[in-house]
């Protein structure tokens, strides 16, 4: 028992940072990414990688991680972010199907669509997390950490400045703000994290493929953003603990036909999606905070 | 009520500006001088292109022909943004406020230019933070999102950033339009104590009334052209100028 | 000859998409909303064209008017139960995407729980291929495909620069003022707009359903191609748009005489680039910078 709920804790973690990343991009500042499992995917590869033939060092391969992801962002975000939101959006989502077909391409860096087996645990100043227990706090800690620099950039002058762009992009501008550094830099903190992120993955399930990097991923993390609040610091990870025990849930339910309950899943988050835009566009924390209150 | 021109420095230099879009001549050879320490309204007809003469300034669209300066440099295919960080600011007729973030982040994000994590001053900030809120008399409104204000509000918020950006030039797109007579003399009130600090202060203004109250010196645009420029009275007196105003080109 | 085949391919292949892609920049240019359902319609027309056709044998007449009501039932009542909602209190871009995406992933699994995960085709005697060269394979259903594109294409060009109807729409993307002229509302207008966007994909759907097949997730592929092309077409420019589709259905086939299959979806994404980096107005649009 305490084994599943470590590994379903672990799980946690990982999903509430994707989120949380996700939604600075995306409630702070208005950019809309479907591709944010690919910078998972790639920090999950790149860890892979060096863990298997260069080093377990956790801080090396977390490193390597979030810079190799925050720098491909940016070769994404800088032609992109030049024009209208919209383009963004369709460019992610070009990313989104370039990037598995990479990962399933790939052999001899990414094992194609086998994967990349044998991971090892990583290592921290001599110290090795192949104790579970040990694992979660070592997650745990990165949520936080995750957390606490959201809030930090969130909160400061960075954050206001990110805020006031999705407002109005062009007052931002006649105001001094660098619209495109601004943006950009908001992409590559949002990636780099995802591929800590993804780090942490690759470490913990030793065996890592394309499926858990496709687009149903980051339509979930999506649906993760929006259920539980954009623009709100906590809501991400509301929106990933519902969405994670919504499986769970749902076997408890005996009238459904269990081969179907991943399409049901889905079912109930794209229903959200729609009702919660409708009627409570700021997810279940930020409530109606997008419209005028009263 | 007017002050000498020649006691103020000349920091906005507008020499032969020309913008055509195609075939459509929108500013003609316009030559004109934006004074420190006056406001100077411009005036004309719809589509005379007082707008496009904003933008011209602000870089959001860049001369055919013709020089802005400002402060001595030339503002030549100089970003909007880096044009904002050298002290000109502007303000919209629909205002574009940051409509999700509070009275005070509005002012806050406008004051911290660069957008750095940590920054000094922190104090002294704040202190110019309030002391704005004071000024327009938003202060109990500080936490009320820019979303939920009432109309008049919404233009002293307006006016409130501008103040915050520490600018020297002050673009204002039809600022008072629509305001109550009471907001309508704070607002003049509060006009002219930064003009008296040395800010120069262009408004674009439709309702003549308003123009009469609000500025030293006029000039009138018509079909990009730049008519006359002189005191208030002046301008507004001439009859010829008048007819044009109302619509008889004759 | 294989170059001719991937020709023929790329052909029929772009004559749908360029259906699919006219189709979404209508809606999207005329109503500004980003309906990234279109898939979904797309899906739901191929779907019941089959169910109609294929399961309860009801002849290929019914079975196409039953799509077409579908599609164009689901876009109206898309428009008409959620966008308006949203529209009315605050509807900004992300919000009404985000909505018309998860009516995307309801309607995508909904089907998958009708119809299964797997792909289903509809068999017509029209799909068989015959050798017109040695090397060359085409079957009949290619042309009636690229007549189909022809003649849905005149017919709109038609509704749009002869009918009152037609142009009104035609000012909604400009000038909403203009409409009222008409005696009608912009509400009523874009209702309209969806009624034809969605419609304009059954054509394409039906075909596809002869030829490669129909699976539920497929709406997936029909947004992205949608988006690309209408982007590479230019914003607002429905000819541009479907100019895009041809062109990237040729590429999509063309390509494979160099590359393997599984990039061929890769290369619509390095033309959607390509275009973003280098000219985002598209083919026929304007330079949009912000």
């Amino acid at each position: 028992m305490l084994a599943y709920l470590q590994n379903i804790a672990v799980l946690f973690c990982i999903n509430a940072m994707l989120a949380l990343t996700l939604n600075f991009i995306m409630g702070y500042a208005g950019i809309f990414s479907l591709a944010h499992a690919i910078f998972f995917g790639v920090g999950a590869y790149a860890t892979a990688y060096i863990a298997l033939y260069g080093t377990d060092s956790l801080l090396i391969c977390m490193a390597a991680s979030a810079l190799i992801s925050a720098f491909l962002s940016m070769a994404l975000a800088l032609p992109a972010l030049r024009v209208r939101g919209e383009y963004f959006v369709a460019a992610s989502m070009g990313l989104q199907v370039i990037g598995v077909t990479i990962f399933s391409e790939w052999k001899s860096v990414t094992g194609g669509l086998g994967g990349m087996i044998g991971i090892p645990r990583p290592r921290l100043f001599g110290y090795v997390f192949n104790d579970d227990g040990a694992f979660l706090l070592l997650a745990l800690v990165m949520l936080l950490v995750v957390l606490v620099l959201t809030a930090l950039l969130v909160r400061g002058s960075f954050g206001r400045s990110l805020m006031a762009i999705r407002d109005s992009e062009s007052a931002a501008q006649s105001y001094g703000k660098h619209v495109n550094a601004v943006k950009t830099i908001s992409v590559a903190v949002s990636a780099g994290l995802a591929g800590v992120a993804g780090s942490l993955y690759a470490f913990y399930m030793s065996f890592i493929n394309v499926e858990s990097f496709m687009l149903e991923t980051s339509i979930l993390l999506m649906a993760m953003v929006i259920i539980g609040g954009t623009g709100t610091l906590f809501g991400p990870v509301v929106g990933a603990a519902l969405l994670m025990s919504l499986p769970a849930a749902l076997t408890y339910l005996p009238f459904l036909p269990p081969s179907e309950l991943g399409t049901i899943q889905q079912i109930i988050y794209g229903l959200a999606m729609v009702l919660l835009m409708m009627f409570r566009p700021g997810g279940l924390v930020g409530g109606r905070s997008r419209e005028k209150s009263a | 009520m007017t002050r000498a021109d020649t006691q103020h420095e000349i920091l906005l230099q507008i020499r032969n500006l020309n913008k055509s879009f195609g075939g459509l001549k929108a500013i003609q050879d316009v030559t004109m001088d934006l004074p420190a320490g006056v406001i100077t309204t411009l005036v004309g007809p719809n589509g005379a292109g007082k707008t496009t003469l904003f933008n011209l300034i602000t870089g959001h669209l860049i001369p055919t022909s013709g020089t802005v300066h400002w402060l001595g440099k030339p503002l030549k295919s100089i970003e909007p943004w880096k044009i904002a960080r050298m002290g000109i600011a502007r303000t919209f007729q629909d205002l574009r406020l940051f409509s999700q973030m509070t009275v005070e982040e509005n002012i806050m994000t406008v004051m911290e230019r660069s957008s750095w994590l940590w920054q000094g001053g922190r104090k002294a900030a704040e202190k110019r933070v309030a002391e704005i809120l004071e000024e327009t008399q938003l202060a109990d409104k500080r936490l009320e999102r820019a979303v939920d204000l009432a109309y008049a509000e919404r233009k002293f918020l307006s006016l409130a950033r501008i103040m915050a950006s520490q600018a020297k030039l002050w673009l204002l797109d039809e600022p008072a339009s629509g305001l109550d007579p009471r907001s309508f003399e704070r607002f003049v009130a509060l006009l002219r104590d930064y003009a008296a600090r040395g800010i120069t202060i262009c408004i674009i203004e439709h309702n003549l009334d308003i123009v009469i109250k609000l500025s030293d010196r006029v000039a009138f645009l018509d079909q990009g052209k730049l008519l006359a420029q002189g005191s208030s009275q002046d301008i507004l007196k001439d009859p010829h100028l008048a007819a044009i105003y109302f619509g008889d080109r004759s | 000859m294989l170059f001719a085949q991937l020709l023929a391919n790329g052909l029929q292949t772009g004559a749908l998409y360029a259906l699919i892609a006219a189709g979404f920049s209508l809606i999207f240019g005329m109503t500004r909303i980003f309906h990234a359902a279109h898939g979904a319609t797309f899906t739901i027309a191929g779907f019941i064209f089959y169910e109609f056709y294929s399961v309860l044998q009801w002849g290929w007449p019914i079975a196409a008017i039953a799509s077409a009501a579908a599609a164009g039932l689901f876009g109206v009542l898309l428009d008409r139960f959620v966008y308006a909602v949203i529209q009315r209190h605050e509807g900004s871009f992300f919000t009404v995407f985000v909505a018309s995406f998860g009516a995307a992933i309801v309607v995508q699994n909904l089907i998958s729980i009708f119809f299964g995960r797997g792909m289903v085709t509809v068999t017509t005697p029209l799909s068989k291929s015959i050798e017109l060269m040695p090397g060359l394979f085409i079957a009949p259903i290619s042309g009636i495909i690229i007549l189909c594109a022809i003649i849905s294409f005149a017919i709109l060009q038609w509704l749009l620069t002869r009918t009152n109807l037609g142009i009104a729409l035609r000012a909604l993307g400009e000038n909403p003022n203009l409409i009222e002229v008409y005696g009608l509302t912009p509400r009523r207008l874009s209702q309209y707009v969806f009624l034809i966007g969605s419609v304009l994909v059954v054509p394409a759907a039906i075909l596809t359903s002869a030829t490669s097949g129909l699976n539920p997730s497929m709406g997936n592929h029909i947004m992205l191609i949608s988006i690309a092309a209408t982007i590479v077409g230019g914003v607002g420019s429905l000819r541009g748009a479907a100019v895009a589709g041809m062109l990237l259905g040729l590429a999509e086939n063309l390509c494979l005489a160099v590359i393997d299959p599984q990039w061929s979806e890769a290369v619509t994404f390095v033309i959607l680039f390509l275009f973003i980096l280098f000219r985002p107005g598209g083919v026929y649009g304007r330079a949009i910078v912000s």
